[in-house]
């Protein structure tokens, strides 16, 4: 008996760290394993020169970063431009996909005529492969037969080099971005509006509130954990960004339009780049885990307030 | 579900016996890793050669492994060489990657088997010269055997050029312009050349090697891009989507390039070779095709340049193979490069067969008399000139492709000081190798 409850003490202990043991082996090897790793390789320069493979790495403390903010270096030019590129694209994400996805649901929160096919063709970008999207749109794009040009010409004005002029294709990566985004952020607004009362919105009415008065104080507090969730991976998102621009141009002209992530991808191939490729992973994932911390601690802390 | 699992299973392991029944006969496996930049079903056809030479070579067997893009199959190599993986034995890789590997002494010179074989000198010699510019190494080594090669030419809308009055291509780019200038309209450009998109440098090479002085040459530490040639030839491409006004600034993007060439939107296109067969199958007008007229005439009146393309077959050693595979790897290799294969598959490809005798062999040897077109590509050769390649290859293209967006699109005004910056930035790298 005593032995019985001996047994059942010591799986209830052992069982939990058994059940996670998968996972925890997992993300350790795949995650924090390789983030220690790239800590230290950002310290080293590769061997350069002939037969380096054979040849051990030099340390060089900090120099790996001091290149990537060097805007005479060939990495730093291609870096901090890229950098630049990602906080433009992760915000015109933030302040447009997010209030238009907010905006839709809205709109698709009321009951309508044909409401679930609304619903589905808003939200449809989101369940397309993101690489065969932005094929679709490079076809858009294109300067001489794209649907974009055809509208623009048909209207009387000169077509635009979409993917070609350097003032113009980061743009462009962002109207494909927020029309992929702005349905999927739509599903996660619906769901939050479904979950406020209809007693609240009549007792407001009892009140006089007007539509926008409603909207204003009660529906955008109310959705406010919604609306800092959205955010946050919209923001996250965006420092992922990788596929589109393998078919809208490859970051191009003259990484007018390249993005963090996919610098990086650009630069593996190479022994003499990979000290900087982890220098600027390294940043890459100060960001994000910056933005990401200190979301979830407001998020926290408003969660404590209610 | 369990019962079909167990199937599966079953049918698994039992396939597994009998593919390694199959290779257990075999003394040697060879395993060869090749990319497709086409629509052409490559796996099919390097499955149907392994065959063959299976048939011819009894006790080898070569296992073909499709591996992507160029560029998925280079990170593919490199990733399972650097991780300490066996790697390929035979690959198809750009035939600009030369250095990238050299360097890593992943792969080993031709040059070795080519001197140990009977008649190595002839087999090698066979190979037109401008298609070896890219296998040999400043000491005049050969390391990788040209295999998918490929050059830029020009495609001519004959019908607007006989319209607008000309009843042959243009020789030089002062007729280029001219021709291009002719055949300009509202609605249509009249040259396109692809220099947007991320790779100008390929197309910009033409007009570098035309106007006198290749960004390379046989030194893979040295890099010539801020000369006056060099400087002088983006600036005309420049020019073409400005002053010249005949086509749209900042060049056109390589995908849509053929695309507005067979509706009509453009006179004339400069292109690969490898989308020969389909533009001349695509197209409802008379297609023309010729050298690439990139610079001024010369003391012929001619303007012509161009640089290679495509892919080359490399072979994998770190020292560790025995001679017997080594043999085995190398009957591969020559049964690849030779006019039987390579006729057949310029024929069934587009890419340009790498042997002049390959030439006279069938099928390549009816297709070219049908369709003369094919002979331009191998003709251009006598005017072409090596692919960009060096040490440190890929970083330094990327400045250099980097500094010609830069150029073109306008951003850079002043070609001269954005190329002297570019080739400063590209000394630094090379300096390790010098």
């Amino acid at each position: 008996m005593i032995a019985g409850a001996w047994r059942h003490r010591l799986t209830a202990r052992v069982l939990p760290y058994l059940l996670i043991a998968p996972t925890l082996v997992l993300v350790l090897m795949f995650n924090v394993l390789p983030a220690v790793n790239t800590v230290n390789d950002s310290l080293y320069k590769p061997a350069r020169g002939l037969n380096a493979a054979g040849k051990p790495p030099q340390f060089v403390r900090l120099q790996n970063f001091a290149d990537i903010l060097d805007d005479s270096h060939y990495m730093g030019q291609r870096f901090l431009r890229s950098f630049r590129n990602t906080l433009i694209f992760a915000l015109a994400t933030v302040l447009v996909a997010v209030p238009l996805g907010l905006l839709l649901a809205l709109l698709l929160n009321r009951p309508q005529q044909l409401l679930g096919v609304w619903r589905f063709a808003v939200f449809y970008p989101a369940l397309l492969p993101l690489i065969g999207a932005a094929s679709i749109w490079s076809f858009i794009f294109s300067d001489s037969i794209g649907l974009a040009n055809a509208v623009l010409r048909s209207l009387g004005q000169p077509g635009l080099n979409w993917l070609g002029d350097r003032n113009l294709v980061l743009l462009s990566v962002i109207i494909v971005n927020i029309w992929k985004q702005a349905g999927y952020f739509m599903i996660f607004f619906l769901a939050g509006l479904q979950n406020i009362a209809r007693e609240l919105y009549e007792a407001a009415a009892l009140d006089g509130a007007g539509g926008f008065q409603q909207f204003l104080w009660l529906t955008l507090p109310l959705l406010r954990r919604t609306l800092l969730f959205v955010s946050v991976i919209s923001f996250t998102f965006a420092f992922q960004t990788v596929e589109q621009l393998q078919a809208l141009g490859e970051g191009g002209p003259a990484d007018s339009a390249n993005l963090l992530l996919y610098l990086i991808f650009q630069n593996i191939a190479e022994r003499r780049n990979w000290g900087y490729v982890n220098a600027m992973t390294l940043v890459l994932i100060a960001v994000v885990l910056t933005f990401t911390l200190g979301n979830f601690l407001l998020f926290e802390r408003s969660e404590n307030d209610r | 579900m369990i019962a079909i699992c167990q199937r599966t299973l079953v049918l698994s392991l039992l396939l597994s016996l009998f593919i390694g029944a199959a290779y257990a006969q075999d003394d040697i496996v060879i395993d060869f890793y090749f990319p497709s930049a086409t629509a052409n079903d490559a796996e099919g056809i390097f499955q149907r050669y392994a065959d063959r030479f299976h048939e011819e070579n009894p006790g080898i067997s070569v296992n073909p492994v499709f591996t992507g893009s160029y560029t998925d199959t280079r990170n593919t190599i490199l990733t399972e060489l650097q991780g300490g993986g066996a790697g390929p034995d035979v690959a198809v890789m750009l035939s600009i990657d030369l250095y990238s590997f050299a360097e890593e002494g992943y792969i080993t010179p031709a040059q070795a088997f080519i001197d140990a074989m009977d008649g190595g000198e002839a087999y090698a010699s066979d190979f037109f010269p401008a298609l070896m510019a890219n296998s040999t190494d400043a000491d005049g080594n050969i390391w990788s055997i040209p295999f998918q090669r490929s050059t830029p030419i020009l495609y001519y809308n004959a019908d607007l050029l006989a319209e607008a009055g000309y009843d042959s291509p243009p020789t030089n780019n002062a007729e280029l312009v001219e021709i291009a200038q002719a055949l300009t309209t509202d609605d249509r450009h009249g040259l396109l050349v692809p220099v947007a998109g991320g790779f100008p440098i390929w197309m910009y090479q033409s007009f570098a090697i035309a106007f006198g002085h290749n960004i390379v040459g046989d030194d893979p530490a040295e890099v010539y891009f801020n000369t006056p040639e060099a400087v002088a030839a983006v600036e005309f491409v420049r020019s073409l989507g400005t002053d010249l006004g005949v086509g749209p600034a900042g060049g056109a993007a390589w995908g849509d390039t053929p695309v507005a060439f067979l509706a009509g939107q453009a006179g004339m296109i400069y292109h690969t070779t490898g989308n020969l067969t389909r533009i001349l199958s695509g197209a409802d007008f008379e297609v023309g095709v010729w050298y690439l007229p990139s610079g001024p005439a010369g003391e012929d009146g001619t303007g012509y340049g161009s640089p290679t393309g495509g892919g080359n077959l490399y072979i994998f050693d770190d020292g560790s193979k025995s001679q017997a595979e080594l043999d085995a790897i190398w009957k591969w290799v020559t049964f690849l490069s030779s006019p039987a294969i390579q006729a057949d598959w310029g024929a069934t490809t587009g890419y340009i067969a790498a042997n002049a005798s390959a030439w006279e062999t069938e099928p390549l040897a009816s297709l070219s008399m049908e369709h003369p077109q094919y002979l331009v590509a191998r003709d251009q050769l006598q005017h072409a000139d090596k692919e960009f390649s060096s040490y440190g290859t890929i970083t330094i293209q990327g400045i250099i492709n980097g500094t010609l967006e830069s150029i073109l699109t306008g951003e850079s005004a002043d070609a001269q000081a954005a190329m002297d910056a570019a080739q400063a930035q590209i000394d630094g790298i090379l300096a390790d190798y010098r």
